[in-house]
């Protein structure tokens, strides 16, 4: 019953790839570097990294569409490569994007077609395919042709052939990317719905606040290893008792910076620009740092702003994702 | 209902059939290729060959129709895959759980019927055009045999297919194939006036053997590889079959391997 849906053991993936046409030289690419995770049945679970950490070449390993090139990944208690022909049929991927449609046909025979390589019984599948053009708010576009849908009218029939054959996992990578705000929110919806009837959810994205908002278990991913791991509960404690101040002046110099760096309590500051001005976020840990000693400590910036604020989880993501890059 | 049983494989070759119909339907300028040629192909044919006999007439527009088929068979099965790959479906069919043998073999099937299509349509017009009755000893018969004849080039194009999918070069094998097999299988020149060495060659194809016992019946007097009708059946149906297994073993190594390079998402 408390079998993990997902287990991977030190699950690491190379991809061999080769560049130039004449003279080529083969590409090393360390996509994962030995990813422990367990993912428990009925839970949301969020899969946090920048552009390039592994996000993708995960799911599709997860979702038996890639080989590990180590370690091992067991799915449903199934292994994902040897056993990839019964994962399948229980778990839906959304992979999404612009691509992976029949453009020719109509949002409704790309639903079809899927249903029967899905194997969804062909008494249900009229009735089926209705409730998922439903549930992802795409029952009066059915009939269009793909190659007429918007980026987000394409997300949703992405989402619709997921669920088809009502998976009891969910992978989904990256569901809002690329959409406007309004259709991300909607996606996010639909996800808190799937969530609430009880299907695992298996979700990247580079959004702290959309895994926020939607997942119970966060993990952070940099460069194919997993650098935190914890609830969303659990992330807020990290934050602990730290606050961010935010200092904005026309550029800071070296000096100026250890200066701060020396104050007590400031354990990291992370610089920005902004045209002629540079804001530098400070963390620090101490109540007893004030505005004041800031002030004191650049004597010579004029036109200083100096505004404290509560430290988001955001903040400690890139926390996270930057420690692992330095 | 959590989850389904894998589908029947039947099932999946038509909902892949169904699909390559309408894609079809919603694409015109196929028709050019599969349709328009074959027809353009026959009729030069006709032209060239009037003076020299109704035997020669129809050998050549059964050259033409055949060469007509087999670039949609083989140009189809090229395309089964690299449309799948063009269109970023390749992966989000790779992950259901049927097997993509039998995704192809719809998608094939339909092409060769189209190719089929294309072939019966060279023989109306030529008649229509000359309203010359072509020499048929049994039309029936004739066309029992020339399905025969896709079916046997269906089995080809799913083997071609197999090879498709290991590289992103299709274009290129595909040309090559297309050639190798307009002189391989003689559609167009009487075995006999081929180079000796492509003559066993040819024999491997099962098409050519298919196409043999097509002549028998639609040339009078033909004489072919002379083993008579039943042999050249039987040849045939044993090629086909040889072709559909290793095909089907193909393609499980082929996705494997896809699925290990991690290539399925590449065009
Ligand atoms: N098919 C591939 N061949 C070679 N390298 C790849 C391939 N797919 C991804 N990579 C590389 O692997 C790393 C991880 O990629 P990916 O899993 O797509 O990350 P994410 O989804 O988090 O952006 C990147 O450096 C990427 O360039
Ligand atoms: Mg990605």
């Amino acid at each position: 019953m408390s079998l993990p849906v997902i287990l991977t053991r030190d699950l690491t993936r190379v991809y061999q790839s080769r560049k130039g046409f004449f003279f080529q030289d083969a590409v090393r690419t360390e996509a994962l570097r030995g990813v422990n995770l367990e993912v428990s049945s009925g839970e949301v679970y969020g899969l946090l990294g920048p552009n390039g950490a592994g996000k993708t070449t995960l799911t599709k390993i997860l979702a038996t569409l890639l080989l590990p090139t180590s370690g091992t990944a067991r799915v449903l208690g199934l292994d994902v490569s040897t056993e990839s022909r019964a994962i399948r049929s229980r778990i839906g991927l959304v992979l999404g994007g612009e691509r992976g449609l029949y453009n020719r046909v109509s949002g409704r025979e790309n639903l079809r077609y899927f249903a029967d390589l899905y194997g969804v019984p062909v008494a249900r599948r009229a009735r089926r395919i209705d409730e998922v053009l439903e549930l992802v708010g795409m029952t009066s576009a059915a009939d269009r042709r793909v190659e007429e849908y918007s980026r987000g009218m394409k997300q949703r029939i992405h989402l619709a052939r997921g669920l088809l054959h009502e998976p009891e996992l969910l992978f989904l990578d990256e569901p809002t990317i690329g959409l406007d705000p309004k259709s991300a929110r909607e996606i996010r919806k639909l996800i808190r719905t799937l969530a609430s009837q009880g299907v695992t959810i298996f979700l990247t994205t580079h959004y702290m606040f959309e895994a926020e908002e939607l997942c119970h278990r966060i993990s952070v991913l940099t460069r194919g290893r997993i650098v935190a791991e914890d609830t969303v509960d659990g992330l807020r404690r990290l934050v602990g008792g730290d606050r961010t101040i935010e200092v904005e002046g026309y550029g800071f110099d070296e000096k100026e910076l250890s200066l701060l760096r020396a104050l007590p309590g400031v354990s990291r500051i992370v610089e920005e620009d902004f045209g002629p001005r540079e804001r530098l976020t400070l963390r620090v840990r101490t109540p007893e740092t004030t505005e004041g000693d800031i002030r004191a400590s650049l004597p010579l910036q004029r036109d200083l702003r100096i505004r404290e604020r509560t430290t988001t989880l955001e903040d400690i993501y890139l926390d996270l994702v930057e420690e692992e890059a330095t | 209902m959590r989850g389904t049983p894998p589908p029947p494989g039947p099932r999946i070759l038509g909902a892949s059939f169904r699909l390559a119909a309408q894609t079809f339907v919603a694409d015109p300028q196929w028709l050019i290729p599969s349709i328009v040629a074959p027809v353009i192909f026959a009729l030069a044919a006709y032209e060239m060959y009037r003076g020299s006999g109704p035997v020669l007439v129809l050998y050549a527009i059964l050259g033409a129709g055949m060469m007509s088929m087999w670039g949609q068979t083989l140009y189809g099965s090229g395309w089964a895959i690299g449309q799948d790959r063009f269109l970023g479906t390749l992966e989000p069919v790779l992950g259901a759980p049927a097997r993509y043998l039998w995704v192809v073999a719809g998608r094939v099937l339909w092409n060769t019927l189209i190719g089929l299509a294309g072939g019966a349509l060279v023989f109306l017009v030529i008649a229509a055009t000359y309203h010359a009755p072509l020499p048929l000893r049994d039309p029936l018969l004739f066309v029992g045999l020339f399905a025969f004849v896709i079916a046997t080039l269906a089995t080809v194009g799913l083997l071609f297919s197999a090879l498709f999918v290991l590289t992103r070069y299709g274009g290129f094998i595909q040309n090559i194939g297309e050639f190798a097999f307009y002189v391989a299988t003689g559609c167009m020149f009487p075995v006999v006036l081929l180079p000796f060495w492509t003559t066993p060659l040819s024999l491997l194809f099962p098409p050519t053997w298919a196409l043999d016992a097509l002549r028998y019946v639609g040339v009078p007097g033909y004489r072919g590889l002379s083993w008579g009708l039943l042999p050249d059946l039987v040849g045939a149906l044993v090629l086909s079959v040889a072709y559909a297994a290793a095909a089907a073993l193909l393609f499980e190594r082929v996705v494997r391997h896809v699925l290990a390079q991690g290539t399925a998402d590449e065009y």
